[in-house]
């Protein structure tokens, strides 16, 4: 069987075309076939909406769903309508806050999850995973009457303020996501490092700025990046907390659903799309760099 | 015993700013939706009020509106989970164990890219495919088809949802197909059991984690999804997320709306619980299978 897979393997052609073989080639078995065909076909599945939208930014219409011609008209609105442009800033400036802010968190939480394990590590792993899995709306739904009794009732005015509503909203999941991600990647790796620099007299700040921080990176690095795409994508939570005045990106398209959708919405949709693709792209090669496997970037990347 | 360790603080220390976060800005809030659930909204313009404590709240969302809506929430969780299982696991297996090794990464990126597409303008992708005046909907019509009249409906935000949750099920399932590895697969094979049975008997089993990580990861997100059914599914709304925010967004009925949230999660709680029986029932018979197979097995 094992051979045989290997001869399959070895005789595959360099084109797997869907040409008819030839009748002494030795094939792979049918159900091999069946699922690479089948993997083909959700792949194209996935990528269907994206493309369309990607397609579509580069309508002239005035509706997005009715294309019209080609061109870059709708590219052209980013700069023409300070409301896009602002929505787009708002979710830029809060996607940076919050993930920097979640990262800081998730790293010392994450460090003292690996490093210093006692009876508190279960409560609170567990607290960190009914945070994660807490449907969005709940959260939502929740945080809201926090924010107008922090805000109204009680009269500290910086939690009216949009940018940090929204980066309060963004920054729980994420916390989470960062303090697993940092937890893993240190647990992995023993404490040898640290002991040595303690025996070496290092005081223990030293120690974790030196060595603990510097082990921990690639993981801190991924768990930033990661929060800004949550925050970027975080449609729930925003559109419950935002006040009028600092509507981010999602939200506005939320809102744009009601009062009819133009062609820029997938123009932004676009860039927004090279960015996190950018922003990912960047993960998976520092990750890489620090010698994961493609199975443990796959772990890391879908937050567990 | 010497100066360095009176100055150590507690092992949790680090773990305290996280923690007092998440417990002022989730923790707190939770709690204090539970408790507005008791009260009662006063006066149109009032969004609770809790001197009189209550079931009144509970009493009135068990409507026939909500039970439909619930129903259908159910529903489409249900379904829409069965079908990311259904669609993505034989791409999780292939991807782990049949595709070339040097591509792994290239298709966990490809799986990747439209988890991490807002998930809003995915949907709205689909809109504009499914929509009866789209480009897909025109050609079929050119060829005598019907013009599409999937949209506002509840399969259309069954497709959206499997659709939007399939990469949350194909990663952690490629991440258990691959951790069973190709070596001791061959040696079932080697042992001679036919590929049917290496499945049954090794490469399932072994993966079985994976799969119950990625079936939570799909359901409960979709339960409370009500991104998906506002925009496939139309205004009118059947997804008890959608109930629960206009209680909140538009209703201003806070008491209520808190109601829901709790009677949302308690529906997600009770409905994992009823699968973690069922499957473990399923399981029985193969379990019992297993064990009296072992007993062969020198240890």
């Amino acid at each position: 069987m094992t051979a045989l897979d290997q001869t399959a393997e070895a005789t595959r052609a360099p084109e797997t075309s869907a040409a008819p073989a030839p009748v002494h080639r030795v094939r792979k078995p049918l159900a091999d076939r069946l699922l690479k065909g089948w993997s083909i076909l959700v792949f194209v599945f996935l990528f269907i909406p994206i493309l369309v939208i990607v397609i579509y930014s580069f309508n002239t219409g005035r509706l997005l769903i009715a294309f019209d011609q080609f061109g870059f008209d709708s590219y052209a609105a980013l700069f023409q309508k300070r409301t896009l442009s602002d929505a787009v800033m708002i979710s830029l400036i809060v996607g940076a806050l919050s993930s920097v802010f979640a990262a800081a968190l998730g790293t010392f939480a994450g460090i003292a999850l690996a490093r210093k394990p006692g009876k508190w590590t279960f409560w609170f792993v567990g607290f960190l995973l009914l945070v994660a899995v807490t449907p969005d709306i709940v959260g939502a739904v929740s945080l809201l009457p926090m924010l107008v009794f922090l805000g109204q009732d009680m009269g500290l005015d910086f939690f009216n303020n949009g940018i940090v509503r929204l980066t309060i909203g963004s920054s729980l999941f994420s916390i989470a996501v960062v303090t697993y991600i940092v937890r893993a990647r240190l647990v992995g790796m023993p404490a040898n490092l640290e002991e040595a620099s303690a025996d070496l007299y290092s005081t223990p700040v030293r120690t974790f700025r030196k060595v603990t921080l510097p082990l921990a990176m690639p993981a801190i690095l991924a768990g930033l990046l990661l929060s800004f795409t949550f925050s970027l994508d975080d449609t729930i939570v925003a559109s419950f907390v935002q006040v009028s005045g600092s509507t981010p990106w999602p939200v506005y398209v939320l809102s744009a659903l009601r009062s009819g959708l133009r062609p820029e919405i997938a123009a932004v949709s676009t860039i927004m799309l090279v960015i996190t693709l950018v922003a990912l792209a960047v993960v998976a090669l520092v990750l890489k760099r620090a010698g994961d496997s493609a199975t443990d970037i796959a772990r890391t990347m879908s937050g567990g | 015993m010497k100066p360095a360790q009176r100055r150590r603080l507690p092992g949790f220390a680090l773990a305290l700013p996280a923690w007092l976060w998440l417990f002022v800005f989730f923790l707190v809030p939770v709690a204090v939706v539970f408790w507005y659930s008791f009260g009662y909204k006063p006066g149109l313009f009032g969004t609770h009020a809790n001197d009189v404590l209550s079931f009144d709240r509970y009493a009135e969302v068990f409507t026939p509106t909500f039970f439909d809506t619930f129903r259908n929430t159910l529903w489409i969780g249900v379904a829409g989970t069965l079908l990311c299982f259904v669609i993505g696991a034989p791409i999780a297996y292939w991807m782990a164990l049949k595709a070339p090794a040097n591509l792994k990464g290239l298709l966990i990126a490809l799986v990747l890219v439209p988890f991490w597409t807002n998930f809003l303008v995915r949907t709205i992708g689909w809109m504009v495919v499914l929509s009866p005046e789209g480009w897909l909907s025109t050609a079929l019509q050119s060829l005598g088809f019907e013009p599409f009249s999937i949209l506002h409906t509840r399969s259309a935000v069954l497709f959206g949802v499997v659709y939007n949750y399939l990469p949350l099920m194909i990663l952690p399932l490629f991440v258990a197909f691959d951790r069973v590895g190709e070596v001791v697969r061959e040696a079932s094979k080697d042992l001679g059991a036919t590929p049917v049975r290496t499945f049954m008997r090794v490469t399932f089993p072994l993966a079985r984690p994976g799969i119950v990580v990625g079936v939570l990861l799909v359901y409960i997100p979709l339960m409370g999804d009500y991104i998906t059914a506002t925009v496939l599914g139309g205004a009118k709304g059947n997804m008890v997320g959608q109930m629960l925010a206009s209680q909140f967004q538009t209703a201003q009925n806070w008491a209520l709306g808190s109601a829901m949230a709790i009677m949302l999660i308690l529906m997600i709680t009770l409905s994992i619980a009823a699968m973690a029986v069922l499957a473990w029932l399923i399981s029985l018979p193969f379990r019992y299978q297993n064990r009296v197979r072992l007993e062969g097995v020198p240890a």
